[in-house]
């Protein structure tokens, strides 16, 4: 989809809502290149202990698949207008938990000749927003 | 930068004491699977075109994690950290079968609230050509060596 000419400012889309669970992290896992690991990982994303020291009540989900989430939609939104010349500040204010259905939302904030910004969140099943920030696209014109 | 030498480990333990602002990271080279981007797509539940074909574009955010392999080329050890912020530009699609370069300079290293902060700006561009692709900046805070965030 590559919507901008149909979205003015104000306009706000929304992604599927995302269950962010034990599979989901797996998934993901999947889909990223890794150092070689000479033991597995014991962290605040795979061990309740180690989470429970960093002071989280269970291991948490990482920060860079809420942010995936997010700028899918962004992608999902505008194409590659967002691949060229796009780009996305994003700051990730409260931890998911595994089992947290997550959704992406992006707002058009401004339109300038060259480019659109948005306001971009992403909230929990609670209603609580996990990240928030901006993005920028390119404008529909070359 | 810290090198696999000999068979013998030369990288530093990930901790702030060896965390300095300046300290540049990689260069790290690879090469852009389709299977995993296939693999990245699927985990995101999208079926957006620009990620399939036969020359398939890589989902932006699959090259987030770069940070993960210049912190494993130097740094050993450790219990992680915290993503707090991240910032990102991308100035041109990493397709399948390209081959790419990463290289990264520590930026920021504070303690705030008790936490120690740090920002690791990288750059990925075009092996062969040196052509920029993206450039993130990633914040964290360090868990310690007890496992705490300070």
């Amino acid at each position: 989809m590559n919507a901008a000419k149909e979205l003015a400012v104000g306009s706000h889309v929304a992604g599927v809502p995302y269950l962010l669970d034990d599979a989901a992290a797996q998934a993901y896992e999947r889909g990223l290149k890794h150092p070689p690991r000479r033991r597995p990982r014991v962290n605040i994303h795979t061990d309740r202990a180690a989470a429970s020291r960093a002071g989280f009540a269970a291991p948490i989900a990482g920060g860079e698949q809420t942010i995936a989430v997010a700028m899918q939609l962004v992608v999902d939104t505008f194409g590659e207008r967002f691949l060229h010349g796009g780009g996305f500040e994003v700051a990730l204010i409260k931890p998911v938990v595994f089992g947290d259905t997550i959704a992406a939302h992006a707002r058009i904030a401004r339109a300038e000749e060259d480019r659109l910004e948005l306001d971009v969140w992403v909230e929990n099943q609670h209603g609580a927003q996990v990240l928030t920030g901006t993005a920028r696209v390119r404008g529909a014109q070359p | 930068m810290a090198e696999h030498t000999a068979g013998k480990d030369q990288r530093v333990e990930m901790r702030a004491e060896n965390l300095h602002q300046g300290m540049r990271l990689g260069p790290v080279f690879y090469i852009v699977e389709s299977q995993q981007i296939s693999a990245f797509a699927a985990a995101l539940h999208t079926a957006n075109p620009l990620y399939q074909g036969d020359s398939p574009l890589s989902p932006p955010t699959m090259r987030l994690n770069d940070y993960a392999l210049l912190i494993a080329q130097h740094f050993k050890g450790g219990k992680g950290g915290v993503h707090a912020r991240h910032r990102g530009e991308f100035f041109e699609p990493v397709r399948a079968g390209q081959a790419v370069r990463v290289d990264g300079t520590v930026t920021v290293t504070e303690r705030k609230r008790g936490k120690f902060y740090f920002t690791l700006e990288y750059e990925t561009r075009d092996a062969t050509d040196n052509r920029l692709l993206m450039r993130q900046a990633i914040t964290s805070v360090l868990i310690n060596p007890q496992g705490r965030l300070a």
